[in-house]
């Protein structure tokens, strides 16, 4: 036999060519690095930051951990005390695994819908968090931007029900609209419960730093302690949400909108409300744009305090922390008024919550107390006129309109 | 050894390529069932039947139409997926006795035997997958099945070539790849090409890229909810690298292929080009429904809406990207083994040695279309 190749010795010997060797290597390294093993349960992931800032030992974060499970359940079996306010039968169709139940209905909506975002633990470390700007959402802090109660208070039911069906426009927030109200309704219960569940966890750890030296660094598991100093406070800020709401006047009926306009314009660009300072002379969020989030800042503030640390074994932990279980801090620029696109809803009512109450977790402050109720129209009327302004209409010097921009 | 003739009887029955025929039924098939296993992940619809192999205590085949039909989406579409998978299934079967029966080439043979097995495993996982309720299983079961796709092309490309006598070791104009001439003219233009770069060899490459692509895809599309967001990160950024590939590779095809003399093989490769430009887009319409516009983009487009969640043109768009994906893998076997991989592939179904295929009794392999003619005599042995 005349061998010419390696090709032909290969065949010779009765041996496959060594490029689909590879491939097929190349195949299983591919399939076998995605992790044969079987799926892990879903589960709470502790809140290693406020863990590593409040420098917990690991039995401190195990006894927080059991005690959360005990109070709250797991992922796939959510419990509801009674003195949170939530019903259970709601939150059980939105907890667990994606799957239909006898009748067709179907459970897991929560990690279904929400989870790849904001996190099985609404911790908003979903895998694709890292992809969205802004980032998802962290409900255990139980801080909301977008409600209809004052910037301190919890969202009511509805105003989550509002974002659910709606979106957030500007955002990754999709809108649910295509969802039966059963199911929004039990996805708000669940995401109450996250909240809920997320504030008494940051409640327990903080507790730690109040205890006696008697208690030999070990929370008291105690109903009382637990439940009525710990859990309560929280869920009662969440069943006051309904009596917190703002109250706004009716804008007059006969209003000269050209007025109301103008004097709106008078305020966006005055010292009492002052939106120029951020939202720019353009209104195209062209003013300090360097600040952060309530969420972002608690990060970027934690990083200073572990840069500057002398501890160097507690830096350590908390650089790895940081690493895993935070996501790079971003700025929040201010909005671009003149686009027309309005995340927390486009009703003239939504602009007013904002203006007068300021978006809670944000750096856009509160009118209330400094604009009076009244005038609060004018800017909204003012700031709903901005996507259609004419060129040169604004500002003493003309500043920059979209269509400069564009 | 059994004996093999050529007898008058057999030709009048074998006018109708029966192997080719079943096979291009089992592709259609199993393009139909990819495509619903496709929106059952799309609708998270994997768990709307809890039970294996029955659905809700039925025996599957025996499930009310009317339920089946009227009852939720979810439903529909999962046990429609059972119903095609157990139907890819028994043509895989109708087609391993068709093919071993009508004497078909080595490569057939193996590809059948491959055929049938992975089905069997496919359809085992998909019952694992409900029956454990895992997201492992889940992402196995999405690689299998293009795979199972692939070999279902191949074996129908294979018999069809065998069919027109095009088979193993019969080197006709037809399978003469391209000019192995390092400089290859594309219109006026000379492109210097390497000597890989000619024949089977890119094709080949497109199939297995278009198939790693699938690989990531359904990872992201089953991605664990616990997933760490920088492991997600990675993934994205492998699948977009496999996509640049895949772009890559296309259009190196479509240069390489230019000079080939049939028609068809041109033009083949260019749709595979097109296949793989409107999958960019659709690629970029599932970002787009999935996680809204990218922040760089939205000082120049945005919409004043927020994304409705499980549109049906959202889960078209995000659909129709796995599908036309499974469509390139497709085209891909189809240009590597119609117009120039299919002696090499029989090289290796031979494990390199001659003859090993139905002989006339000469020493040498029958072409196609006598092996197709020739069946042993009944008590030949």
């Amino acid at each position: 036999m005349n061998l010419t190749t390696s090709a032909d010795v290969r065949h010779a010997r009765g041996q496959f060519p060594a490029w689909s060797v590879k491939i097929v290597l190349a195949l299983l390294v591919v399939i076998g690095g995605t992790g044969c093993g079987a799926t892990p349960p879903a589960w709470f992931r502790l809140n290693m930051v406020e863990a590593t800032k409040q420098k917990l030992t690991p039995d401190q974060e195990r006894q927080v951990a059991t005690l959360m499970t005990a109070m709250f359940g797991t992922p796939d079996d959510p419990v509801a005390l009674p003195e949170t306010g939530l019903d259970e039968a709601k939150l059980r169709l939105a907890a667990g695994p994606v799957r239909s139940d006898i009748v067709g209905r179907k459970n897991g909506l929560y990690r279904e819908h929400c989870a790849h975002c904001h996190g099985v633990t609404g911790d908003a470390l979903g895998p694709t968090a890292a992809f969205l700007n802004p980032y998802p959402r962290d409900y255990r802090p139980g801080i909301y931007k977008f409600k209809s109660t004052e910037r301190a208070d919890k969202p009511t039911h509805a105003d989550l029900t509002r974002i659910l069906k709606n979106g957030i426009p500007g955002t990754s927030m999709p809108s649910f609209a295509l969802l039966s109200e059963t199911q929004i309704d039990a996805l708000v219960e669940y995401v109450k419960y996250l909240s809920i569940r997320g504030e008494t966890e940051l409640g327990l750890m903080r507790a730690y730093f109040e205890l006696d030296d008697d208690a030999e660094g070990k929370l008291p598991e105690t109903r009382e302690f637990l439940v009525g100093e710990v859990l309560e406070p929280v869920a009662e800020k969440w069943k006051a949400a309904a009596d917190a709401l703002i109250p706004v006047p009716e804008m007059p009926a006969d209003i000269d909108m050209v007025a109301s306009i103008a004097k709106g314009r008078e305020l966006f660009y005055g010292d009492k409300a002052n939106c120029v300072k951020c939202h720019g002379p353009t209104g195209m969020g062209d003013g300090q744009a360097n600040d952060y989030d309530d969420w972002n800042k608690t990060i970027v503030e934690w990083t200073k305090e572990v840069v500057g640390t002398d501890d160097k074994q507690w830096a350590n932990r908390a650089h790895r922390v940081l690493d895993g279980d935070s996501l790079e801090p971003r700025t929040i620029p201010p909005r671009n008024l003149r686009r027309g696109i309005y995340r927390g809803g486009r009703r003239p009512l939504d602009l007013y919550y904002r203006i007068h109450a300021g978006i809670n977790g944000a750096p856009m402050p509160a009118a209330k107390g400094t604009v009076p109720p009244e005038d609060i129209w004018h800017i909204v009327n003012y700031v709903r006129s901005l996507p259609y302004e004419l060129d040169g209409e604004l500002g003493a010097d003309r500043p920059m309109v979209a269509r400069d921009r564009f | 050894m059994a004996s093999a003739t050529i007898g008058t009887s057999s030709t009048a029955r074998s006018t109708v390529n029966w192997p080719c025929v079943v096979a291009w039924m089992l592709v259609a098939t199993t393009a139909l069932l990819l495509s619903f296993g496709a929106l059952v992940t799309t609708y998270d619809a994997a768990m709307a039947v809890p039970d294996w192999p029955g659905t809700f205590g039925h025996n599957m085949f025996l499930y009310p139409l009317v339920e089946w039909f009227w009852g939720p989406w979810d439903l529909f579409l999962e046990h429609g997926h059972r119903l095609l998978g157990a139907t890819a299934g028994l043509l895989s079967l109708v087609l391993a006795a068709v093919t071993f029966r009508r004497g078909a080439s080595p490569a057939v043979r193996w590809l059948v035997v491959a055929a049938v097995v992975l089905v069997v495993v496919q359809g085992a996982l998909g019952g694992l997958r409900v029956i454990l309720d895992d997201k492992t299983v889940a992402k196995v079961h999405a690689c299998t099945g293009p795979l199972f796709f692939a070999v279902a092309t191949a074996i129908a490309v294979l018999a069809g070539r065998q069919g027109r006598g095009e088979s193993s070791g019969s080197t006709t104009e037809r399978s003469e790849p391209v000019l192995h001439d390092p400089f290859v003219a594309v219109g006026s233009l000379s492109l210097p090409l390497p000597s890989w770069a000619v024949g089977a060899s890119l094709p080949t490459a497109l199939a297995v890229a278009a198939y790693l692509q699938l690989v990531a895809g359904a990872q992201l599309r089953h991605a664990d909810a616990t997933l760490a967001p920088s492991t997600f990160r990675w993934m994205v950024a492998i699948h977009l690298a496999g996509a640049a590939a895949v772009t890559v590779l296309s259009a190196l095809t479509v240069i390489a292929w230019q000079p080939h003399e049939s028609r068809a093989a041109r033009r083949w490769s260019l749709t595979i080009l097109a296949m793989v430009m409107g999958q960019l887009l659709l690629g970029g319409g599932a970002w787009l429904f999935t996680w809204g516009v990218p922040s760089w983009l939205q000082e120049a487009w945005a919409p004043a809406e927020a994304v409705l969640a499980r549109s049906p043109r959202g889960a078209a768009v995000i659909t129709g990207h796995v599908i036309l994906g499974m469509m390139i893998l497709g085209a891909a076997v189809v240009l590597a083994l119609e117009w120039g991989g299919a002696e090499r592939l029989e090289r290796i179904a031979r494990f390199g040695r001659q003859g090993r295929g139905r002989s006339d009794g000469t020493g040498k392999p029958l072409s196609g279309a006598v092996a197709l003619q020739t069946r042993p005599e009944r008590g030949a042995r």
